[in-house]
């Protein structure tokens, strides 16, 4: 195979063949774009804000639909992730790490009905499957995307400051601070991130 | 000074690197999908692939998706090495030398 050297090579070729690798790089950073994770950020946003609303003005009822809306988003996040990996793919996931995530979904699922055998609010429930939630944001923020970091840790603290601070109003502030940044950080991975 | 790399810098190869490098380094791109995205024909595609394949520039992996054959493919670390330095060699060619 001819060699090629910086000598055999015009400006205007190298111009050529950088303006070729800009356009490629376009292209697939669109590509790239449409498979991030802004689909399940806007689908989980969406949810939270119809619990919470309907926690708001349908009190207990709404809240015994709370799982029915949660069974019916994981079917849709499932089909959402499994559309977008035949596109582009992370290579194998590392077993430790879904064991991590494992076990935290599993004591997450556990401690309630060991710690809090006695009358709990919704609120708090509400408050505590959040949180759990939000710690698998974390943990996988700290293995694959920042973006997912600071979105679990910040919304973690919202869920607290709503559950301590702002009781009296906390399906709203959960409406407005829990499922406005899920929307928001997926319109910003989607359409901000180069 | 960095020199061009022979195997990259045929066009076709050229935009398939500069594709793949744009991944991040634990991500694989589908064939198809790339295949598209680039507007090649199959066995063009197939073809360079294989070039940058032999060269070590890329990782081709198979994998069944709900029972159907598919082929991801992205760049090594040595992809992109060779691509930053072809990058590197044409960028310098564009700069003003000074005198001799």
């Amino acid at each position: 195979m001819a060699e090629y050297t910086s000598m055999q090579l015009s400006s205007e070729d190298a111009a050529r063949s950088l303006a070729a690798i800009d356009a490629s790089r376009a292209a697939m950073r669109s590509a790239l774009r449409a498979n991030r994770g802004h689909y399940q950020l806007w689908l989980w946003g969406l949810i939270w804000i119809a619990m919470a609303l309907l926690a708001e003005f349908r009190g207990e009822a709404g809240v015994r639909l709370f799982p029915w809306l949660v069974l019916a988003g994981f079917p849709i996040s499932i089909l959402i992730g499994a559309t977008q990996a035949r596109r582009i793919r992370s290579s194998p996931v590392d077993k430790r790490f879904l064991g991590v995530l494992a076990a935290v979904i599993l004591f997450g699922l556990v401690v309630p009905f060991v710690l809090l055998r006695g009358p709990v609010s919704s609120q708090a429930l509400f408050a505590y499957c959040g949180l759990v939630t939000m710690l698998c944001y974390v943990i996988a923020g700290i293995w694959f995307d920042t973006h997912l970091l600071w979105l679990g840790t910040a919304m973690a603290a919202l869920i607290l400051i709503g559950l301590f601070v702002f009781p009296a109003i906390f399906w709203w502030w959960i409406a407005i601070f829990g499922g406005g940044p899920l929307i928001a950080t997926g319109f910003y991975v989607r359409y901000c991130v180069p | 000074m960095p020199e061009l790399d022979a195997v990259i810098h045929q066009p076709v190869r050229l935009q398939i690197m500069a594709a793949l490098t744009h991944l991040g380094p634990r991500e694989q791109v589908d064939f198809s999908f790339l295949k598209s995205r680039l507007a090649l024909t199959d066995g063009n595609l197939g073809a360079h692939l294989l070039t940058l394949e032999q060269a070590g520039y890329i990782a081709v992996a198979k994998a069944f998706v709900a029972r159907k054959p598919k082929t991801y493919v992205a760049a090594t670390a040595a992809g992109r090495r060779a691509f930053d330095g072809h990058v590197a060699a044409l960028t310098a060619i564009l700069q003003p030398r000074g005198p001799a």
